[in-house]
């Protein structure tokens, strides 16, 4: 076993810590929060032109043919940063099940636009359940002649606003089985059919509600082959729960630090609040939650890296992910005391994040029916 | 990166299965798991005579010592096996082969290597060792010790009262930490340790039940007791930083073992619920249930992890300053939460005695419920270890 990175990877953290520090301080994080965008233009093009938006793209579409770990590596920096845009719904949740599922001529049309950092997607799943089951899924996608004719609603799609692409789940026919009879396809955002309209968050990222009024999609539009599409959604939700994973344990270990510096600073009776055992012992209880995600979110990582991903894994990480950001950043506000709560403050951006990390890609329910199972518990 | 155990990790757990099997009546585990102690001495040192012959006892120690200078990683796999399946006499006392041993190859005179390693490495009763640290006024202020060792031409006379001594009713031999110098500038800085007989005259060994009658934990008298200082340690004064390093070596153990004895629990709290009918469907089906049992799966993943990355650590020949640290916080409350959620889910049944016929799971879950609580407080209670944590981890101030 080896726990340790190899020196390329350090560096990548390195370049990425510097680069996010200078690029996106939290001033620009507010900046952003109150922009109608979402993303700083720059910034993004800047980062395409350093290869991390095409990071694990073939070099074939413009991409650096690094290894999945390094990406996780990169969106760690990102969580710690909690740098604002699209860089999750773009890479994590379509460039990734592109490279996997995408035909040659799918492939060289979408993802080169993507690495050069000229066309933004974003992925279409959830429903009015909230949920992310196939038997949440009800859009319908009629095929009429030699198109498909999308009819229904999407709910917390990311960055919807600012997208080229959409991949939406839908279904295609009737089946028994509520895993059977779904399709992926793209579907150009732009359709004059779609209605996007903003659902407002917590989190001051940017979700949508996205309506599809009889959006015409012709065929080849469909990723991988028809019907198979929930294949698709579980590589995804799979794939992007470690990203998921990685921004929050980036978050987390800011918010640790931030918090450890602050309690060596803020004197009452004389002392620093840090010589308290009460406060330690806070801060002792984040750092095992931040350590216990970071070794899971590594384990999972590195497992798809080499090409033996394990879902009993990744939803370990994630479940672990879910409930250690959260109690991270609850402790961290207590520990701060009443400054902890206010909007100069850095820990309330973090904190009003939760729940939008907790319900990507899979939340605490779904990742702990992953583990029942893998423990042996019939299903019902 | 690399997260693969090696094929000789796994060939070992294979073979302690095997092992398991062929040795261990089917209901040992009712006196074992977390527990730790054996009511059939007998048994527990036929058992460590049989791990001696399989080159496990003692496996990562060097061959010279009887060893096979297997990897950390190895041992850590070894340990981790050897609380899944209960299997008794592997520590030899609690410390023989766990930091005795280890410790006196690191500042042990070569008569002492000689003269105490072989019989730790073979399994012989003469290689069980206790550990005599605790006294009545040195808990988690383990340096505040007052049992004295004074020099005495060649001999140190022992006089002072140990307690909390596990397995001093069983060892031959005792691991003692005792006062050689006396209005230090520290008190930490006048500690020495020492080798005693426990057959030495002035040694009285007085049992400590505890809250469920069961005798693991000992006081220990030394009434002028006298010792050849040919027993004394490494250097006169310098014990405080040997034992650092025993305790670093005793923690480093609790996540592997921890997560073991877990794991098992785990494991057949899930048969159980599928093997368990209510309101007409298994409890395996019950929502509740299912997400109890994953959220301790997703703990005992951690502590797995923890387990391996300290040993990683080590065996790179760093030194850890807060990993065992967080290990044992970590072990601890893996435990207690096993233990409660073992208790939620076998129900009423949870308060039927262990040997009872009424008991579920040959009374693991009563073992573990009754035994966390004092496993927590052994070895650095929670509190301590997370100070540890805010000072080496955190750069905090010392706060005890």
């Amino acid at each position: 076993m080896d726990f340790g990175f190899a020196e390329e990877q350090d560096m990548l953290r390195a370049s990425a810590r510097d680069f996010l520090a200078r690029e996106c301080p939290k001033a620009k994080v507010r900046e952003i929060d109150r922009d109608e965008k979402g993303y700083d233009p720059q910034v993004w093009h800047d980062m395409a032109r350093l290869g991390w938006i095409g990071l694990v793209l073939p070099d074939e579409y413009g991409g650096m043919g690094a290894s999945f770990m390094d990406l996780a590596i990169l969106m760690e920096e990102m969580g710690r940063n909690i740098l604002p845009g699209p860089f999750f719904s773009t890479v994590a949740l379509c460039a990734l099940p592109l490279l996997e599922f995408g035909n040659d001529d799918q492939k060289r049309e979408y993802l080169p636009q993507i690495s050069s950092g000229h066309a933004i997607w974003t992925f279409a799943l959830t429903e009015t359940s909230g949920r992310y089951k196939a038997t949440d899924v009800s859009l319908r996608a009629a095929r009429e002649g030699g198109d498909y004719i999308l009819r229904g609603h999407k709910l917390f799609v990311a960055d919807a606003h600012i997208a080229d692409h959409i991949l939406v789940v839908g279904r295609t026919g009737e089946s028994t089985s509520p895993e059977d009879a779904i399709t992926v396809l793209i579907v150009n955002a732009r359709d004059p059919n779609i209605r996007i309209e903003p659902l407002p968050t917590i989190g001051g990222d940017r979700q949508f509600e996205v309506s599809f009024d009889s959006v015409q999609v012709p065929s080849d539009s469909v990723l991988d082959k028809v019907g198979r599409g929930w294949n698709i959604a579980e590589f995804v939700l799979q794939r992007a729960a470690v990203l998921k994973c990685a921004e929050m344990c980036g978050a987390c270990q800011a918010v640790l630090d931030t918090t450890n510096s602050y309690a060596k600073e803020r004197i009452q009776f004389e002392r620093p609040i840090g010589s308290f055992q009460a406060i330690q012992h806070k801060l002792t209880d984040m750092v095992i939650d931040l350590e216990a995600v970071q070794y899971l979110l590594y384990q999972a990582a590195w497992a798809i890296s080499v090409g033996s991903p394990s879902p009993w894994q990744i939803s370990a990480a994630k479940a672990k992910a879910n409930q250690a950001y959260q109690r991270i950043c609850i402790d961290a506000i207590a520990v701060h005391g009443a400054i902890g709560y206010t909007m100069d403050d850095d820990i309330g951006l973090y904190y009003r994040r939760v729940k939008a990390a907790e319900y990507a890609a899979g939340d605490s329910d779904l990742h702990r029916e992953v583990l029942a199972a893998g423990l042996g518990l019939q299903v019902s | 990166m690399d997260f693969r155990l090696g094929e000789k990790e796994l060939a070992l757990k294979e073979e302690i299965r095997k092992f398991a099997e062929a040795e261990l009546p089917a209901d040992l585990v009712r006196n074992t798991l977390i527990d730790g102690e054996f009511r059939d001495f007998e048994f527990e040192m036929s058992v460590s005579r049989k791990l001696a012959q399989k080159g496990w006892l003692v496996m990562s120690w060097p061959e010279r010592y009887g060893g096979r200078n297997a990897s950390l990683f190895e041992q850590t796999v070894y340990e981790m096996e050897i609380a899944y399946w209960g299997i008794p006499g592997a520590w030899m006392g609690i410390s023989g082969t766990q930091w005795v041993g280890p410790c006196l190859m690191m500042f042990g005179t070569e008569q002492q290597k000689e003269r105490y390693l072989p019989s730790i490495a073979s399994g012989e009763k003469d290689g069980v060792w206790c550990t005599c640290y605790s006294e009545p006024n040195a808990g988690s202020d383990f340096a505040n010790i007052r049992t004295r060792a004074d020099r005495e031409a060649d001999d140190y006379i022992i006089n002072g009262q140990k307690v909390w001594t596990s397995a001093a009713h069983r060892a031959r031999w005792c691991w003692l930490a005792a006062r050689t110098a006396f209005n230090t500038a520290k008190k930490h800085q006048g500690i020495s340790i020492f080798i005693v007989d426990m057959k030495s005259p002035g040694v009285t060994v007085n049992p400590i039940l505890n809250y469920y009658g069961r005798h693991h934990f000992n006081e220990v008298f030394f009434d002028n007791v006298r010792i050849p200082a040919s027993n004394l340690v490494g250097e006169e004064n310098k014990g405080w930083y040997y034992l650092m390093q025993s305790l670093a070596f005793e923690r480093r153990s609790l996540a592997p073992t921890t997560y073991g004895a877990c794991r098992r629990i785990v494991e057949d709290l899930a048969r159980y619920a599928g093997q368990t009918r209510y309101e007409g469907q298994p409890l395996s089906q019950n929502a509740v249930v299912r997400a109890k049992l994953a959220d301790l799966a997703v703990d005992l993943e951690v502590l797995k992890m923890f387990a391996f990355q300290l040993a990683w650590r080590i065996s790179l020949g760093q030194i850890p300053t807060y990993e065992s640290s967080r290990n044992k916080v970590m072990s601890d409350d893996v435990m207690k939460r096993v233990a409660i959620v073992g208790t939620e889910i076998l129900g009423a049944y949870s308060q039927a005695d262990p040997d009872s016929e009424w008991a579920k799971l040959d009374g693991a879950i009563q073992g573990a419920y009754l035994g966390f609580p004092g496993q927590a407080i052994a070895a650095g209670t929670a509190e301590v270890e997370k100070s540890i944590i805010g000072q080496f981890r955190l750069g905090l101030p010392k706060s005890y």
